[in-house]
């Protein structure tokens, strides 16, 4: 049955964009806000919109008893849970299969499964994905060195009980493993009450890949190519492209391969994303985690392989199945995504919310603006800071980057600071125009070169 | 007015829903009540001000927006009649609801009601049932007062901070 009513249980651009890509298809959208987001444009846009609670998110957005009673009592018989928030909770894909409503999303066993960090290696590990070489518990320096010089220098060691950096080290050579192994064992023992230890290799030049992929349910899973996003700030992708013009034919062909086995042998259904860290001297790429719900950096993918992810969700969840074969997508071009954040760039990045004085976005053909903001509104300060993403398509690197150059100069934001300023340096960085970017790339070079231009 | 207690407005829903009537605009003074069979209608023009803009005074667009586009649902039939629940009794102080929810106004079906209308209630006198996925809260007066319209009918779905019950405060 395809759906007819889908409740859209998020905020901000991805729930404009859930209602959009649910009215494309002729579906009824009903949006559950927060008090502060009662007046926002997906309300606007939503056929109906209710308010579930309070600002916070505690209780509004992240209570999935108040969301699925809510689509319940407004007759939905979809829910769509955008990312974040509880996307990833198997609680809400459980308790919606309870109710009777298709839940826009893999099932509540895969996201747990994939969910638990040991158990999504154990998933990767059993479809041969590869993982990023490392050993067992080592008890002493001697079998360490042993096992580090099969891996390969340098190397992190790691406490096995526990994480946070303690009885961490680095070693470039096994006289650092000599070095440091006696003392780090220690430290360990003294905070997990075990001193045992484990190796995994070092990637010094990793990129962040990912593959996005889209399952049936039944064992049938598509790729739609991959995403590179290597700008990243804390682990917060800042820009992500596709596809990822750095990699090798034949690993990439790998790589989509990797992918799709590991979300085949799972029967995975509906959206998901493999990510994988890219090793740029060795050619090798390794399995980090499957993000089990439709990403952020969606619509790169969307404008190389011309596919509309977010209607696929909804017409899979509907059991419409997924009636595209892999020849039937064909990806071209080259896609960059800027997230367009209330922060402030000049100041450690603290969030900036406020009401929008004014607000010209950029226009124009290959440029797309995900977005949920008009002159006029208030950006509350209850939840991150994105209020846009600007996506531009180009038909190669250079003539993407041209492009979003251009967008991003056309771009007038005023009544609270962005990252507008922030993302235009960083997309015309020699570093970047030239794609010699790494995961360490922005902390390391990109943010220094922000800051020594701010003292010009 | 003072004249017209929400049970007229009730008994006005009841009539109007054995007819065979449409729509009905009603305006005397301090009230504009309009009632319809169709989900999608549009209140005449100008139009009043919803009920529950009033005293918060919330910008009001988007609600009068809203109901032109809701879907021809099922629910949709009953919240209308009762957001046309006119305006608030004067002096009065509206109770909310804390969350989204269904209101129950007795402890279990069949059961006494909580509060009437005209009941003296304290600040901690419960007054309704706000369910969630089985989930029963009760919630309080927060007010020492009387009663003076109950907004919301049995087993309706309110939204968060939608007003349940007007208490008229004590001196």
């Amino acid at each position: 049955m395809p759906v007819k009513r889908v409740f859209v249980a998020n905020r901000g651009e991805i729930a404009v964009r859930v209602i959009r890509a649910a009215q494309a298809l002729g579906i009824e959208t009903v949006l559950g806000t927060s008090a502060a987001d009662k007046d926002g444009l997906g309300a606007t846009l939503a056929d109906r919109s209710v308010v579930l609670g309070p600002a916070q998110a505690a209780r509004s957005y992240l209570d999935e008893k108040l969301i699925v009673h809510a689509a319940k009592a407004t007759g939905c018989d979809a829910l769509h849970p955008g990312y974040g928030f509880l996307s990833e909770r198997p609680a809400l894909a459980r308790l919606c299969e309870e109710e009777g409503i298709a839940f826009v999303g893999p099932r509540p066993e895969t996201i747990e499964a994939l969910g638990d960090k040991l158990s999504a290696r154990r998933i990767a590990e059993a479809s041969d994905v590869p993982l990023v070489p490392g050993t067992p518990a080592m008890e002493s320096a001697e079998a360490a060195r042993e096992a580090a010089d099969e891996i390969g220098y340098p190397v992190v060691m790691k406490a096995t009980a526990g994480g946070g950096g303690r009885g961490m080290f680095f070693a470039r050579g096994p006289e650092e493993i000599t070095a440091s192994f006696g003392k780090a064992s220690e430290e360990a023992r003294a905070a997990f009450g075990d001193g045992s230890l484990y190796i995994e290799r070092f990637v010094e030049n990793a990129r962040h890949v990912e593959v996005q992929v889209m399952g049936d349910g039944e064992g049938k899973v598509v790729h739609f190519g991959e995403r590179d996003c290597s700008v990243q700030r804390r682990y917060q992708k800042v820009i992500e492209e596709a596809p990822c013009t750095v990699m090798p034919e034949d690993v990439r062909a790998d790589l989509h391969a990797a992918a799709v086995k590991l979300t085949s042998d799972l029967n995975y259904r509906n959206a998901g994303t493999v990510e994988f860290l890219y090793d740029v001297d060795r050619n090798e790429f390794y399995f980090i985690e499957v993000n089990a719900r439709i990403q952020v950096e969606h619509p790169v993918t969307e404008c190389i392989s011309g596919q509309d992810l977010v209607g696929l969700q909804l017409r899979i969840a509907g059991g419409e199945g997924l009636d595209l074969e892999q020849s039937d997508i064909a990806l071209g071009g080259h896609a960059i995504e800027c997230r367009i954040n209330a922060e402030d760039a000049d100041h450690d990045f603290r969030p900036s919310p406020g009401r929008i004085k004014h607000w010209t976005p950029p226009t124009g053909e290959n440029v797309r603006l995900d977005t949920f903001c008009r002159e006029g509104d208030l950006i509350p300060p209850f939840y991150d800071s994105m209020i846009g993403k600007l996506i531009v398509h180009g038909s190669d690197r250079d003539d993407a980057v041209r492009r979003m150059l251009a967008a991003l100069d056309d771009f007038t934001i005023e009544g609270l600071t962005t990252n507008l300023n922030f993302q235009r340096f960083i997309i015309g960085h020699p570093d970047f125009r030239n794609n010699a970017i790494t995961t360490r790339w922005l902390e390391q070079t990109g943010l220094p070169a922000f800051a020594e231009r701010q003292e010009q | 007015m003072e004249n017209i207690k929400p049970e007229d407005i009730k008994v006005l829903i009841e009539l109007f829903d054995q007819t065979e009537w449409r729509e009905l605009s009603l305006e005397v003074e301090g009230l504009n009540l309009f009632l319809s069979k169709d989900a999608n209608a549009h209140r005449p023009q100008p139009a009043a001000p919803a009920a529950d803009s009033a005293p918060a005074a919330s910008p009001a667009p988007a609600a009068a927006k809203k109901g032109s586009a809701e879907p021809a649902a099922k629910p949709a039939a009953s919240e209308a009649s009762a957001k046309t629940g006119a305006e608030p009794p004067e002096g009065t102080v509206a109770v909310r609801a804390p969350n989204l929810g269904t209101f129950y106004r007795s402890p279990k079906p069949g059961a006494e009601p909580y509060v009437e209308v005209g009941q003296e209630v304290d600040e901690d006198t419960e007054i309704c049932l706000i369910e969630v996925m089985k989930l029963f809260t009760p919630v309080s007066a927060g007010v020492k007062g009387v009663v003076r319209q109950i907004c919301v009918e049995d087993g309706q779905m309110v939204e968060h901070d939608e007003p349940l019950i007007y208490i008229e405060p004590a001196e």
